[in-house]
């Protein structure tokens, strides 16, 4: 009767009437038998959504013999040992129906170790024990402290922290002179350290005291990173982690002058709006101008064609807030100075893809490559009537 | 808006915006969705310094910026409506066919509200103060909807 990591083969048989999961055994009416070496041999039969073990050196009438050493078998349980590695290598055999015995996955629960209690003296000794290690020095940044641990009763004992220079050396005996100094009954100190009461409990209760520095007493919480019973590995946190896509229905709404300049496109037309205070064009027009503030109520048409002034070359590309989509990268984001503009009276578009590389940009009075719109065989009233543009030549 | 507007150009453009995203809750954002789905308990976080619990947990305090987010407290499953408003229209993206109820539940036990959807009581006699109790969902999907709605006690 050996142990591996702790369990014993007899452990994992005894607890399966409680691991049994009859939704587990559904449709399932066979024996199965476990021959593990220098241990004993088990059988197992379900049939009708229940399940009897026995021990048993007949293993006659059953599906499939699993035959392997406890040490395997046991690993394999509690998922320390490769299932298929044991399998391949030879450790862990299957006679029989080998079909079978996969269905016999989901009848039971996994096994859990019950835990071992810990003595109060080993848990008082292993939480000192432990201590230096779990001093969390960047919490504790420029402290220089002693402090002191008075538990009482007979699996007590007195203990110092010195605290100095970024480093914690924990030291039996008070020593002179503590920054602060808890006292406690031994059992009480187990308890609050694995979380069982709150030190608030115990102090207002008399079970505690705190002579000195309080406010330090408050802190170590963080100074000391929380004490962690051996065998049990500080839980690993399940993390939430959502993929979505967000679907918004969008309504964009033109108004009469964006209106007229995209029913504008349709027709193969570019109208810039005109201020009729300062005589500038808006492309895209809008409502007012951007300068002078009065209502932009004047029309011209300009272009199609144009010279490339600026390009922007664009490898992430921001999505289209009406689609979501994003545009295939890279690409040239460009504004061109239609024939009628001046100035900075460019207008937004695209590039066609392979010549971004081709074109030539250009500043002040200079005049960039000569552009030409291609348009959308079925034109809808939007900015992509213009397909984009390309050289025009 | 002047009378001469000439309206005759106007027109919509009906468009659907498809982002695709990843959320993450974060640790202390998780450990909320999950012990809300594993355990059918609603957590919140103290400051130590002000003694303000926090529900939906945060990791700092909003008020002393203390770093709160290993203080945890269990609250009660019962709170009240501390503040709350009806929601008349239908889009696919909110939970509910209008009407519905969305309120600001307190929590025994929390200095802040949460919102969540109202159930099993009319628009109409709804009040603040009106204690209620949550509703845990069936089939959870780590989101807060693993509460799927309060309704009165």
């Amino acid at each position: 009767m050996s142990e591996y990591f702790g369990v014993r083969v007899e452990d994992l048989f005894k607890t399966m009437p409680d691991r049994f999961r009859p939704e587990g055994a559904e449709g399932i009416d066979a024996s199965f038998g476990y021959d593990i070496a220098g241990e004993g041999k088990w059988k197992l039969t379900v049939k009708d959504r229940k399940m009897k073990v026995q021990k048993t050196p007949d293993l006659s009438g059953c599906v499939t013999v699993t035959a392997t050493d406890g040490e395997t078998f046991v690993g394999i349980n509690l998922g320390k040992v490769d299932a298929m590695k044991a399998f391949s290598s030879g450790k862990f055999k299957v006679e029989g129906d080998f079909g079978a015995l996969a269905k016999t996955g989901k009848m039971f629960r996994k096994y859990v170790p019950p835990k071992k209690e810990f003595t109060t003296k080993e848990y008082i000794l292993d939480m000192f024990g432990t201590l230096e290690k779990r001093f969390q020095p960047a919490r504790a940044e420029g402290l220089e402290a002693f402090i002191g641990y008075d538990i009482a009763g007979e699996d007590g004992g007195k203990w110092t922290a010195v605290i100095q220079g970024g480093k914690c050396v924990v030291k039996e005996g008070l020593r002179e002179n503590l920054s602060v100094k808890l006292q406690a009954q031994a059992a009480d100190w187990v308890a609050l350290m694995l979380g069982k009461i709150d030190a608030l409990s115990l102090l207002s209760a008399g079970k505690a005291a705190i002579a000195g520095d309080a406010k330090l007493a408050l802190k170590l919480g963080e100074i000391f990173s929380p004490y962690v019973p051996p065998g049990e590995k500080a839980a690993e946190q399940e993390l939430i982690v959502l993929r979505k896509t967000i679907s918004v229905n969008q309504r964009f709404a033109t108004g009469p002058v964006m209106g007229k300049f995209l029913k504008a496109l349709k027709e193969k037309k570019i109208l810039a709006n005109q201020c009729p205070q300062c005589g500038r064009l808006q492309l895209p027009p809008r409502e007012v101008c951007a300068a002078c503030r009065v209502r932009a109520t004047g029309w011209k048409e300009v272009g199609p064609n144009g010279h490339l002034m600026v390009m922007d070359v664009v490898y992430y590309a921001s999505p289209d807030p009406l689609t979501g989509e994003t545009r295939e990268t890279p690409y040239g984001s460009i504004h061109v100075l239609l024939d009628g503009c001046k100035g900075h009276e460019t207008f937004w578009h695209l590039l066609r893809r392979d010549q971004i590389f081709q074109v030539k940009e250009a500043w002040g009075e200079e005049r960039g490559t000569r552009l030409r719109p291609v348009w959308a065989e079925h034109r809808t009233g939007s900015i992509h009537d213009i397909q984009y543009f390309e050289i025009d030549g | 808006m002047p009378e001469d507007i000439n309206r005759s150009d106007c027109f919509t453009v009906d468009g659907k915006l498809a982002l695709p995203y990843t959320y993450f809750a974060g640790k202390v954002g998780s450990k909320f969705i999950t012990t809300l789905r594993d355990q059918k308990k609603i957590l919140g976080v103290k400051c130590k310094t002000c003694n303000k619990v926090f529900v939906p947990p945060r990791q700092s305090c909003a008020l002393c910026m203390e770093d709160i987010r290993e203080n945890w407290v269990e609250l009660k499953n019962e709170g009240e409506v501390s503040n709350y408003t009806v929601v008349r229209y239908d889009d696919k993206h909110l939970p509910r066919k209008a009407p519905f109820i969305l309120a600001m539940i307190k929590l025994g036990g929390a200095d802040t509200s949460m919102a969540h959807i109202l159930e099993g009581i009319r628009p109409e006699e709804v009040k603040i103060g009106l204690k209620v109790k949550p509703v845990f969902a069936r089939e959870t999907t780590n989101t807060i909807l693993d509460i799927d709605h309060f309704e009165p006690l």
